[in-house]
Order: structure tokens, then C-alpha cells, then sequence
């Protein structure tokens, strides 16, 4: 074959490193890691402190305030910037200045590639997975903080100000997690393998999402140190105007999760669309994968308006521009806009993933075909496409015009058509099904349940006067927390015990395993359902103390939490255990799953496959006697077996699960 | 088919995949050249909507007009300064479709020189964006006006510093291209991979969305 040859590429030629050693021949400590990240992060900051000083000491209002916003928003801009620059994030960027195509390490075959700035799909997807679960985890002790104060409603463990801190800082890490719960890991772990890529399209862009999104981490918690945030997570001004420093941490931290955001939606879509295997049609597109292609799509669209607003609000606190303050020339109502112009369609950013996941589970453990596979992926693009038109539903109570409110509430109802296209196929396919209880199918029963009460109590809120009754209530609360964390994170939960042996080539502990789900599905209920009732009662979110007469309700809710919490430790235990303590090897395709990922070997080599697969159908096609095959792992020839795929069954070689 | 050694250095992504058929190889680059036309699409589409949501604030302000603070005594930003801004983004705009032009004929001497005047054009309006904010006739929080107008300048800025490095990263690798060619006994012409002309492609559009929104902007903020 006859190439076109521009310059000579060394970097390429070579094999995969010996462990310990970078490409360059250095020893791996030497290059960049977590270590150089760190050191260039806190120098970073360091600087940009001393540049806002050097800046805004004099100002006026910083002089009459007790901290300059200046020095703090410089120095997390410089320390988020040094971090990027520390773990090797712009190497790419500068070599292309000097019109260099960068020097290509493989990752080292140890543990340390995941401390680095890994450009393999399955290292990013792990350290994501990772750094969910450290996100997830902290906020939920923060969640248990609330609870406890919520206890009694006149004793009391904080002052308001710290609690509506803990509340806040609780809410964001959570949104900010739940953005990335499911791409993060899964989507980039398994879209490439699913589609039957051997890489993704913009390698560095996904491993800079991930470095942004570990930054979110630091910066979102260091506003507990600089005296948080007074405004929940959604961080409404004018409050966020008054805030002290720990909002500026807020904006700093939401804007680089924002980012990171941007740029795995960016990628993600890119691969779906490019790297797809020959014969994977957009109609054999595994149903997990559409979830991943409609969430990107959203993210990559919805989020730039999150990032301007929250430009804004930096602005406003930093140039002292008025853009939020009404009495200058502002609106606070423009936050409100730009936030929930993004923040609806983030909503379906969290369930999305959580419906392709089940819908990809579900098949397997009931034996069953996907029940209307079209409408699954017509149900997702019509959400995705819906949830642009539906922000003006958070604004109800907050200024909207009247006369505008029939049309937002109209459109609120309409989006429940599609996402009930996505439940009923799950419903459909669970129909007279024998279905197999293991674990992950547990899970996603579970988020059929949960998403029911869910779904129909915010069909409920999408019409005015039940909004209006229930604004600002426990019951807005519980109505979110059974579609996030009783969907999404179900869902989730249940796509890590279906994927972790392909993972990490080990077994969960089954009992363990049973165990986490009964104590989480009942605990999660028992916290969550009460709260319904506390709403209706009348109880104010975010505010720590309520009438006593909800005290029994309120303590039920608390011990119920305190118990979901423990859930988790078992989850905990059994990841550990089964993982690093006392391994066992799990079978090749424990599920019996057609998924083309479980044709792979475990664990799956550096780029997947060896030979491109031909993909010949969808992978769901259970039970069928003359069920055709999913794809062909090694084509003789990939344009003979590119066209066979499209109707000309050539007997290729097939492997399939069955 | 035995696997042929891994000669894609024309192939502006990385990692590589080190080894494949001939086909594969084939396949993986039609991969990546759709990879970068999609990925300059969803790119103008991120910047757009980064765009619609700064026009958004301009007119949801200006029709709300809070306490008559829109834009009292109809203050504009230096009309001189913003017209010369505009003037350079869009002669960078017009020197960069010359050079893509020029590239599509092979006449990469052009390309290159057309190119790095495209830069320069832009790295100038941004010099003298950065002086209009320093010299503006009112301060951040005067008016509502005022306080897009900076929010405006900033993201131009950013919209302008996303051009040049594009253009600067293609140009750059376009002479390293032609002193491979030339060092390889050639006389440094000659075709250019399939990759780096879908990449220029995509530039071409992005300067287009680039030159509109400078357009756009201009006429809100000076001619409005």
C-alpha cells in the first residue's frame, strides 16, 4: 500500500514501554503526574493571589470587604491552569504551535498510568470512575451532615450559615458528579469498544475533560474553606452577588466542570459519529450508545451557556461589571435564564445515560429482545431535542410573565411523552419475561421503580398550580432525588456491577452485591418518600429548623439516610474485596451478553481489537432461534465483510454469545 | 492480509493504532478526517451557543432596561476603536479564504504567506481590543450596556485567540510538512495528507462563524 508520507514518526514505531519508564527512556517519575500537578497547582495559585493583590488591594470595595475576590478567582484560575499544565494537558496544544505532532507515550502496564495524563480511553474511564465515586462519596457525608441537623428542629448542630453552606456544597458536588456519572466512566471506557473502535477521535480532548473535571473537585471543595456559599447549588443572583469568597469557588469550580463537560460531550459525539466499525449502522447502534450520543450532544450544546453565566457572575464579582444586579442596568433574571437554559436539559444529561443503561441490561437478564428498539432511540433524540424548550418551568414562581406560562407548561408535559417512550420499552421487553435476579438486573428494576414515583410527581410539578402549591418544598426535593439518585444513580450502580468484570477482569461478590441493593432500594425509599409528605406539610428546603410537628417524619427521614448511607459501605467492602483483597477471575461473558464489548478478550488489550470488527446486526437479539450473528471479530477482508454486513451474509467468522 | 508497518505521520491524531491491514489503516483515516469535519461543526456549534447566550444578555437587558440603566445618554464604547477591530477580524477573515484558495490549488507559498497575514491581522484586533478596554469612556458597572460591552470584549478576545492558534497551528504545520517533503529530496510541493486538508477546512468555516459574529456584535454594540 502506498502511503502519503509526509514526515518521518519514530513515536509510533516503538512498543508499549517497560513498566516504570516513559517513552522518553526517563524514569516515569520524572515526566508529569498527579505529583507535578500538584506542585504546579498550589505554584499556580500562589501566584495568581499575589497578582490579584498586587491588582485589587486598592480597590475600594475590596478594601471595605473582608476578602478580594480579585486574588481569589486569580489564584483558582492560575492553580486550575497549573494543574492542566502540571499533568501535561497543554503539551499537545504547544507542540502544534511548532507545527509538532506531540510525542506519544503508551501508558506504563502498572498502576501508576492512572495517575497520569493517560490518552487511552479504558485508563481515562477508570480514573473517572474513580474520581465519581470520591465526588459522590464526599457529598454524601456532606448529605448525612444535613440530616443530622435536620434531627431536631430546634437543637441545633450549626448555625444557618453553615448549614445552607453544607446544603450547597452538597447539591453542586452532587450535580457536578452526576453530570459525569455515567460518561465519564462507562461512556468513555465502553463507547469505542461498543462501536468497534480501536480508539477514540480526540484522545487528548477526553483526557483534558477529566483533568478539568478532577479540578472541579478541589476548587468546589475549597469554598469550604473560604466560608462557602450561601446560594444552593443552582447559586442565584442577586445572592450570589453578596456572597463571600467560598462563591467565588462556586463560579471557579462549576466553570471548569463545565468545561470538562463540554469537551467529553465534544469527543464522545465525534466517536459515535466517525469511529463506528463497518455495518454499525445508525439502526444497529447498541442502545446504550444512543444514550451516550443524545447526552453528548446535550452537553456539548447546553453547557456553553452554564460557562457564559457563570462568566458573568465572575465578572461581576471581579471587573465589577452589574450584569446580575438590577439596580445598575442588570437582571438576576439573566442568571436564571442562562442557568436553566442549561440546567433543564441537564437533567436529562443525568437520565439519559441511566436509561441507555438499562435499556442495554435489561435484554440480557430477561432473554428477551429489546422491546421497540426504534422508539428506545426515538424516545432519547426526542427528549435531547425537547429539553431546549423547557427551562422557563424553573421561572414559575420567580418573574416569568403570566401569559407565558401555559406555553412552558405545555412544553413540560410534552417532553414526558418521549421519556415515556424510553419506559415503556423497558416495560415492553420486560413483559412475560423470565428474568434472571442477578445484581444488575436488581438495579435497574429498581430504577423502573424509582423513576416511576419520580417521573409522574414531576408531571405533577409541570403544571402550575402544583408548582406553585409545592415551590420551593421537601416535595420539589424528594421529587429530584428519586429521579437522580433513584434513577440515575440506580442505573449507574447497576451498569458497575454489569461492566466491572469486563472492567477489571474480577467477580463483585455476589451476597454482597444482593446485599447492597436491598439495603439501598429500601433505605433510599424510606429516606426519600417521607419527604413528599414533609413537602406537603409545607417544609421549606434549605432552611434548618421546622415545625415540630414534622419532627417524627423529619427523624425518620434522617435514621432512613443514615442507613442509605451505611448501603454504601457495603459497596464499599465488596469493591475492595473482591477487587484487590481477594481477587477471583471473572468468566469471559459471565452474562451471556451479545454486547460486541464482552467479544473482546478480558482484560481488553491496548486498542481493543486486532482486526476492525464488522458489525452484521444489533446486539439484541436474545432468544431467537435464527438470531443472526452480532459481528465478525476477524474479517478476512474489511471491505468484503463492509459490504456482506450490508445484506450479503458471507459466512463470516462470527463470535457470538451464543 | 499481513499487517503493514504503521506510516501515518500525516495523521494528525494520536495514539496511532501500531499495527492493521492496509484496508484498516484506509478505513481508520477516513475515520479521523470525518472525526475533524464533525469536530470543527460541533465546534462552531459550542462557540455559538457560548455567542447566542451573550446575545441573549445583550437583548434580554436592553428590552428590560432596569431602573432606565440600559444605556443612559446612549453611551457607546470608541466607535473608531471597535470599527478598526471589527475591520482587522474581518480582513483576518478575508486573508484566510485567500489562503485557503491558495491551498487548494497548491500554491502552498501562498497558503502560508496569506496564512500568517491572517494571524497578524487577528492578534492586532485583539491588541487593540485589549486597548479599548483600557481606554473605555465608562466604567464595568455603569450601565447594563457597559457591563455586556466588557463581557463582550472578553470572549472576543477568547473567539479571536481560538482563530489565530488554529490558523498559526496549521500554517506552522504546513512549513514542517514542506521541509519533510524537501528533506526527503523533493522541492517541498507536492500533495498534502487528506487529514490536514479536512482540517483546513474546517478552519475555513470556523473563520466564517468567526467574521459573522464579529459582524453581529459590531452592529449591536456601535450601530444599534
Amino acid at each position: 500500500m502506498t502511503v502519503d508520507v509526509a514526515e518521518p514518526e519514530a513515536a509510533h514505531a516503538g512498543a508499549v514501554p517497560p513498566p516504570g519508564r516513559a517513552a522518553t527512556g526517563r524514569p516515569a517519575w520524572l515526566g508529569q503526574h498527579l505529583g507535578t500537578a500538584v506542585l504546579a497547582g498550589v505554584g499556580g495559585y500562589a501566584f495568581g493571589h499575589y497578582l490579584g493583590n498586587l491588582i485589587a488591594s486598592g480597590y475600594v470595595r475590596v478594601v471595605t470587604a473582608a476578602w478580594n475576590d480579585v486574588a481569589i478567582v486569580l489564584g483558582l484560575l492560575f492553580g486550575i491552569l497549573g494543574w492542566l499544565a502540571g499533568i501535561g494537558a497543554f503539551n499537545y496544544a504547544l507542540a502544534k504551535l511548532a507545527g509538532r505532532e506531540p510525542v506519544h507515550a503508551d501508558d506504563p502496564p502498572n498502576w501508576t498510568k492512572y495517575f497520569r495524563y493517560s490518552v487511552e480511553h479504558k485508563t481515562v474511564g477508570m480514573q473517572y470512575l474513580i474520581m465519581v465515586l470520591i465526588f459522590f462519596f464526599t457529598a454524601g457525608l456532606l448529605a448525612m451532615g444535613i440530616r443530622t441537623e435536620l434531627l431536631s428542629p430546634t437543637t441545633h448542630i450549626y448555625g444557618p450559615g453553615t448549614y445552607i453552606e453544607i446544603v450547597g456544597e452538597h447539591g453542586t458536588m452532587m450535580m457536578m458528579m452526576a453530570s459525569s456519572l455515567v460518561v465519564g466512566p462507562l461512556g468513555n471506557w465502553l463507547v469505542p469498544i461498543m462501536i468497534g473502535s480501536r480508539r477514540m477521535a480526540f484522545p487528548r480532548v477526553e483526557a483534558s475533560s477529566f483533568w478539568c473535571f478532577s479540578a472541579g473537585y478541589i476548587v468546589i471543595l475549597s469554598a469550604l474553606a473560604l466560608g462557602g456559599f450561601p446560594t444552593g447549588w443552582t447559586g442565584y443572583a442577586p445572592l450570589q452577588n453578596q456572597g463571600s469568597a467560598g462563591m467565588d469557588s462556586y463560579l471557579l469550580g462549576f466553570g471548569i466542570v463545565g468545561a470538562g463537560m463540554i469537551l467529553a460531550g465534544f469527543n464522545i459525539f465525534a466517536t459515535i459519529v466517525a469511529y463506528r466499525a463497518p455495518g454499525l449502522t445508525w439502526g444497529r447502534l447498541p442502545v446504550f450508545v444512543w444514550g451516550m450520543v443524545t447526552t453528548s450532544f446535550l452537553l456539548t450544546l447546553a453547557t456553553p451557556t452554564l460557562v457564559v453565566a457563570i462568566y458573568f457572575g465572575i465578572l461581576d464579582r471581579t471587573a465589577f461589571t452589574e450584569l446580575y444586579v438590577n439596580a445598575h442596568g442588570g437582571s438576576s433574571y439573566l442568571w436564571e435564564n442562562l442557568f436553566w437554559f442549561f440546567g433543564h436539559p441537564e437533567v436529562y444529561i443525568m437520565a439519559l445515560p441511566g436509561f441507555g443503561i438499562v435499556a442495554e441490561i435489561i435484554p440480557v437478564f430477561t432473554g428477551k429482545p429489546l422491546f421497540a428498539y426504534r422508539i428506545a432511540a426515538a424516545g432519547m433524540v426526542g427528549v435531547g431535542l425537547l429539553s431546549f424548550f423547557v427551562w422557563q418551568h424553573h421561572l414559575f414562581m420567580s418573574g416569568i410573565n403570566p401569559d407565558m406560562r401555559p406555553l412552558f407548561m405545555l412544553t413540560t408535559e410534552l417532553i414526558s411523552i418521549p421519556t415515556g417512550f424510553v419506559y415503556l420499552v423497558g416495560l415492553g421487553t420486560l413483559y412475560k419475561a423470565k428474568i434472571r435476579f442477578e445484581p444488575p438486573m436488581l438495579f435497574c428494576l429498581a430504577m423502573y421503580f424509582n423513576f416511576l414515583i419520580g417521573g409522574i410527581t414531576g408531571v405533577f410539578q409541570s403544571d402550575v398550580p402544583v408548582d406553585v402549591t409545592v415551590h420551593g418544598s421537601f416535595f420539589v426535593l424528594a421529587h429530584f432525588h428519586y429521579t437522580i439518585l433513584g434513577g440515575l444513580v440506580f442505573a449507574f450502580f447497576g451498569g458497575v456491577y454489569y461492566w466491572t468484570p469486563k472492567l477489571t477482569g474480577r467477580t463483585l461478590n455476589r451476597k454482597l452485591s444482593i446485599w447492597h441493593f436491598w439495603t439501598m432500594f429500601i433505605f433510599f425509599n424510606l429516606t426519600f418518600f417521607p419527604m413528599f409528605l414533609i413537602g406537603l406539610f409545607d417544609q421549606p428546603r434549605r432552611v434548618f429548623e421546622y415545625a415540630s410537628d414534622l419532627t417524627t417524619l423529619n427523624d425518620f427521614a434522617s435514621v432512613s439516610a443514615f442507613c442509605l448511607g451505611a448501603s454504601f459501605i457495603i459497596f464499599i467492602v465488596n469493591f475492595v474485596w473482591s477487587i484487590w483483597i481477594d481477587p477471583k477471575r471473572a468468566p469471559a461473558n459471565p452474562w451471556g451478553s451479545k454486547g460486541l464489548e464482552w467479544q473482546t478478550p478480558t482484560p481488553v488489550p491496548p486498542y481493543n481489537f486486532e482486526r476492525i470488527p464488522v458489525v452484521y446486526a444489533d446486539p439484541y437479539h436474545y432468544g431467537e432461534a435464527d438470531a443472526p450473528p452480532v459481528a465478525d471479530l476477524e474479517p478476512a477482508n474489511l471491505a468484503f465483510a463492509s459490504a456482506a454486513s450490508n445484506g450479503h451474509r458471507a459466512a463470516p467468522v462470527v463470535a457470538d454469545a451464543d | 492480509m499481513a499487517d503493514v508497518p504503521i506510516e501515518r505521520p500525516w495523521s494528525r491524531q494520536a495514539p496511532q493504532t501500531p499495527f492493521g491491514t492496509a484496508e484498516e489503516i484506509a478505513y481508520e483515516n477516513r475515520s479521523a478526517e470525518t472525526a475533524v469535519y464533525i469536530g470543527g461543526k460541533v465546534l462552531i456549534a459550542i462557540y455559538a451557543f457560548l455567542f447566542a447566550a451573550l446575545a441573549f444578555a445583550y437583548f434580554y437587558l436592553r428590552s428590560s432596561n432596569s431602573e432606565d440603566l440600559w444605556r443612559p445618554g446612549h453611551m457607546t464604547a470608541p466607535t473608531p476603536a471597535g470599527a478598526a477591530i471589527m475591520a482587522f477580524t474581518v480582513a483576518g477573515g478575508v486573508s484566510f479564504w485567500f489562503a485557503v484558495s491558495r491551498f487548494r490549488r497548491s500554491l502552498f507559498g501562498d497558503w502560508e504567506v496569506a496564512g500568517w497575514v491572517a494571524m497578524t491581522l487577528t492578534l492586532t484586533a485583539v491588541a487593540i481590543q485589549c486597548w479599548q478596554l483600557a481606554s473605555l469612556p465608562f466604567y464595568p458597572g455603569r450601565s447594563g450596556y457597559a457591563s455586556v460591552f466588557i463581557a463582550w470584549a472578553g470572549m472576543n478576545i477568547f473567539l479571536l485567540f481560538s482563530a489565530a492558534f488554529w490558523t498559526e497551528t496549521l500554517v506552522a504545520r504546513s512549513l514542517r510538512l514542506r521541509r519533510a517533503r524537501a528533506e526527503e529530496g523533493g522541492d517541498g510541493g507536492g500533495l498534502t495528507p487528506p487529514l490536514f486538508r479536512v482540517n483546513v477546512g474546517a478552519a475555513a468555516s470556523f473563520w466564517v462563524f468567526v467574521v459573522v459574529v464579529s459582524l453581529l456584535f459590531w452592529v449591536f454594540f456601535y450601530q444599534l
